[in-house]
Parts: C-alpha cells; structure tokens; sequence
C-alpha cells in the first residue's frame, strides 16, 4: 500500500507538529534534515510552505496536512477540516498606533489596513460596513504604520510582544487559530482506513499532550 | 499596448501570442485525448436513452443567480449586453437545463445530457477558467427508479469512460438537514450549515457542544459515516427518518443495475443544501484529488422558472476523468499524398476518390513531410513512402487496394 502523504507546514508550526506526530507514534528522521520528503514508515511526511499547503492538498498531492486555521480563513479550499491540534494557538487581531486608537471609535472613519490577510480583512470590515483600504504585504507587518503605509494592521499575535515593542494596541479580535488536520475530499474516502488511523492517533496525541 | 518587462532585456511576448491566465489551447493530440473519453461519455449517456440538448455559453446573470443561489461562484465572466442588462458565460449546465425544461420542454420525462465548456471568472490556486464538462440531468420524475437510473448511469459512464475502481458514494441533503435541525440550535443554525458546508469539523464540534450528545457524535461522524453499516448507525439515531428511507429505496432500486460494488452509501458527501433536496452523489477514482463526478436531485429548480417539476443528474468533470483514464492512444496520422507538378491533377483526382472511401489524406505538393505513410507521385510513377523514409513503387491495382484500407 501506497504510504499516506502528510504535508507539514515549514515555519513556525513545524516543530510542534513534527512533536505531535512522535506522540502518536509515528517515528522517522528528525526534522534537522534539508530534506523536505522524510519516510516516516506507514507516512511519507512532506514540508511545505504554509501559504502552499492547502494546494498540496486540495490537489491530492498530500492526503493530509497540518495548517494554521490563519490560513484556512485566508484561502478558499475545499478539503476536511477534521482535528483541531491545539498547538500554534495564536488571534488575528486589528491593532492601530497607541496615540491612533481613537480612529477605531469612530466606525465611518476610514482606515488603511496593512495586512498579510486580505481576504479576511476585506470580510472583516465588510461585514461591519466599515470603510476601509487594504495594502496587502507578505510580512513584517507592524513596520507599515510607523513609517505612515497604513493606518493600522491586522496580524497574527500570540504573546502581543511585537505589537507593544513598534507602539500598537489591539483593538478588535478577528480570529482565533490553532494548527488544523485537514484532509483530501477523495483521500477521506478512497485511503480512508489509513485516514482514520491517523485521526484517531492524533486525536488521542491531541489530549494526552497538553 | 504599453508592456513593461518583468525582466530587462528580456524579450517578452505581446499580448497576442499569448493567452489569459487560466485559458489553454488543446493540440490536437491532446484534444483527441479529450474527445476520445467525451465521445465515450456520450455512447454511454446515448445507450440510455439520453438526448443531447445545447443551451449558449451566455445567460442573463440573473439566470444564474436564480437558478443557482447560494451555489453561484462568487466570481463569473460578465459582460454588458446592448440593453445594459449583465450576461454571464455559463459556470455550469444544469441551471440552463433546467430552465430549457420548463420553457421549450412539451411534456413528460426528459432525458438529457449536455457536453461543452464551463466557465468561471476566478478559479483561485491556478485552476482553469473554462474546462469542459459533460452531465446527464434526468427531469419530471421524482423516487427511487429516476435516482437509481442517474447513479447506475454515472457508474457506467465512468467506467466506459475507462476510469478503474470507480467508487459512488451515495448521501441525501435532506438527512443532513435534519440532523442539523436536530441539534436545536436555534439561531446557530446557518452557522452550523455554514460550518458544515465549509466541512469545517472542529467549528462544528464546539458549535454542537449544547446538542444532543447522539446528534453530535453523527455529526462529527459525518466524514466517515458510510459503507454497510452508515444507514444503520444513521436510522438508529431516529433522525432523517424520511431521508434514509429514500437512500435505502434508492440503493434496493439499484440491485438490478449489477453496479453494487461500486457504489456505497455515504451519508457525508457535503454538497449545497440551498439547492440539492434528495439523493446527492459523488464519483472518486485512487489518483484523482478531487471527485470526478458530483450530483444530486434537485426538486426545487424548475419552480424557479415558472415550471415545479421533480429532476436529478450529475455533471461530469472530464479534464480529471481524463487524467483518472490514464494516456489514450493517439489517432493514426492521415495518409499523406504527395505530388509533383506533371501528376498534380492525377494525385488530387485519386486523393479525393480516397477520401470518397473514407480515407483521411491530406494532400499537397513536394515530398510530403510527418509521419505516417505517404503516397508519392512523380510523372507517370507512384511511390509509396514509409515513415521511415524506404520507398518501392505501387501499381494502379495496389492504388485500388488502399481505397479498400489495405496497405500495398
């Protein structure tokens, strides 16, 4: 039998998940490896970038993947969401200059958002009919206010470091996110006792490992 | 057009030799490929009676969003008729089926399958803009024997289409619908819908945490909620009862087909509930990420155009049918007739006596060139060439053999 293909995100949520992998049980190269394709026994575990693993998935080159709920809002997608992993907790928040929190207050000012998430963005303000313009970066977000790029942001924060060192408060919570196991539409059904397996492993690794 | 280039120095193509993102050509060989498992899609729907219907590539926007609702993509290919009235090219062929029904259709059971291109306005991820599709939509009857014909059909479609180990799994919107509706969650509802809509499992987990706790485990259950034991496990929650009987008359209905090794019930196939009100269905093949095949009964959409009529089918998405096939041989190059300026008049009159048989020849002056065989006259001599370039003169009589398609 084929191995299942699990696509891990490289990034931030690698370790936790390559973490929680070991805790079900699954055993294979340690993550220091350059490869990005490891045999993990019954898995064959592949590294991509977070933006791209959706695509790895949705097409079926992975069967699963480990992904950040961030990106399940921004991307529109079509496979499973099935276990939350609880690892890699973190909220997109919209956070403005401390001396510029006062724009916030009042909901038909017009704001400049900076963020690596317009999709979200753009439904965020929609849906509350807020006037808003968006300016889409790939990172380093909390850069564009202080040099005048953008009124605000909306990132990710998770111990809200960042945003107090470059003079930013939170002032509305868009999201909260933690690493997903997502799954292929038609993986589910034709690899599906394998699926299975993996779900119940990870669930149970889910609930032993704090 | 002004085009600046991404690199300097570099030349880059004008807009001319190139194509929108999203469009491609199909070479004939690849077209070939194409045709071959359309054409095989079509003896099949045609074997069942089915009739081709064509409806155009533009329908007034509101069509779509009438017919489709909530399903409507976000993003279609609009233009602005004379009138200032939208158009849309199609993102679909049942919604125009449909309305072809209830506006030109004279009464009792159609039987209908269309074939031809699909659009959409942003596909996201690189996909196609337009790909082709192929469908069967079976309109005026409702039960099990309609829905039974339409899976029988989509199993045999595939598979004489050359798909291996088709796999149909059967669900009902109506069982799903309930269930969630079961789980009282008042105004939660829509959410939960959405959740479940968007397959999104963990939302879904923490949104049933006040249901009740049978409910909740189906739910949760849903992605691997199929198989022999799926209607079992479903009816002994007591809920959808109605829903589940339709399902398991559909599967008894289907015993005569001889098709029960591929198809299983499987209660968490997740397609719109806006629009679907019975049986849905989806193909899948090992290799292909995504389903071939999706469908369902859909009882409510000719009352959108002014005729209630019971209807059910499914479209077909070739493109992935023909990567689930495999590589399909490639047609035999037509015969090439090859002539110089004293047989010119004597090559041309035999070539269409060829063609008069039912030979494809292409024919022109020179050597010829491409592969394939090819028939050489020079003055009062014919040559006949092999790909390989070996050549031996034919006679008259071996020129007659060839119209009767054998090779001298």
């Amino acid at each position: 039998m084929k191995p299942l293909v699990v696509a891990l995100p490289s990034g931030r949520l690698l370790r936790d998940a390559i973490r929680l992998l070991r805790a079900a049980g699954y055993r294979g190269t340690d993550g220091e490896d350059r490869s990005l394709v490891w045999q993990w026994g019954e898995l064959t575990v592949i590294v991509a970038k977070p933006v791209d693993l959706l695509t790895y998935v949705e097409r079926g080159a992975a069967d699963c993947g480990v992904v950040g709920k961030d990106v399940l809002l921004e991307q529109a997608h079509e496979v499973y969401e099935l276990v939350d992993l609880g690892f890699g907790r973190c909220r997109g928040v919209v956070a403005l200059p401390a001396i510029r929190r006062h724009l916030w207050e009042d909901p038909r000012q017009h704001l400049r958002v900076a963020t690596k998430y317009p999709r979200v963005a753009e439904r965020f303000f929609w849906e509350r009919g807020r006037p808003v313009e968006i300016v889409q970066l790939y990172g380093s977000v909390e850069l564009a206010p202080r040099v005048g790029l953008s009124d605000g942001i909306l990132d990710l924060v998770m111990t809200g470091a960042t945003l107090r060192a470059n003079g930013l408060v939170e002032v509305a919570e868009v999201f909260q996110s933690t690493a997903r196991l997502v799954v292929n539409p038609v993986s589910l059904r034709t690899r599906s006792e394998a699926v299975q397996e993996l779900v119940a492993r990870l669930t149970q690794a889910v609930q032993e490992v704090p | 057009m002004r085009i600046s280039p991404l690199y300097q120095g570099k030349e880059i193509k004008p807009p001319w030799l190139r194509l929108p993102v999203g469009l491609r050509d199909w070479a004939p060989e690849e077209l070939a490929a194409l045709r071959a498992v359309e054409g095989r899609l079509r003896r099949s729907f045609e074997a069942w009676g089915y009739q081709e219907v064509a409806t155009p590539a533009l329908e007034y926007l509101d069509t779509w969003s009438r017919g489709m609702g909530s399903r409507r993509p976000a993003s279609l290919f609009v233009v602005v008729d004379r009138t200032g009235e939208l158009l849309a090219l199609r993102p679909e062929m049942t919604v125009p089926v449909a309305r072809f029904v209830a506006t030109r259709w004279r009464g009792g059971v159609a039987r209908l399958y269309y074939v031809g291109s699909v659009f959409r306005g942003d596909p996201g991820r690189g996909n196609s803009r337009e790909f082709p599709q192929a469908g069967a939509e079976r309109v005026g009857d409702g039960g099990p024997d309609a829905d039974a014909e339409v899976v029988a059909l989509a199993v045999e479609a595939l598979q004489q289409a050359g798909v291996r180990a088709v796999r149909v799994g059967l669900g009902h919107a109506g069982f799903l619908r309930a269930l969630l509706d079961a789980a009282g969650l008042g105004d939660g509802g829509p959410v939960a819908q959405e959740a479940l809509y968007r397959r999104d499992f963990v939302t879904l987990s923490s949104l049933l945490d006040t249901a009740p706790a049978d409910v909740r485990r189906v739910v949760l259950d849903l992605p691997s909620l199929r198989g022999a034991e799926a209607l079992g496990r479903a009816r002994a929650l007591g809920v959808g009862r109605e829903a589940l009987e339709e399902l398991e008359a559909v599967v008894e209905a289907l015993r005569p087909y001889g098709v029960d090794g591929a198809v299983e019930v499987d209660l968490g196939i997740i397609r719109d509930f806006d629009y679907y009100t019975g049986l849905v269905l989806e193909a899948y093949a090992a290799g292909s990420g995504a389903p071939l095949l999706g469908g369902g009964r859909y009882d409510q959409l000719l009352e959108r155009f002014g005729s209630p009529q019971p209807a059910v089918g499914f479209a077909v998405h070739v493109e992935r049918v023909l990567a689930a096939c495999g590589q399909a041989a490639a047609p035999a190059p037509a015969l090439q007739v090859a002539y110089d300026a004293p047989s010119r008049h004597r090559a041309l009159a035999w070539a269409q006596r060829a063609r008069a048989a039912g030979l494809r020849v292409a024919a022109g002056p020179g050597e010829g060139e491409g592969p394939g065989p090819r028939v050489s006259f020079r003055g009062q001599e014919v040559w006949w060439v092999e790909p390989d370039g070996s050549r031996r003169p034919i006679t008259a009589a071996d020129l007659d053999a060839l119209l009767e398609g054998r090779t001298p």
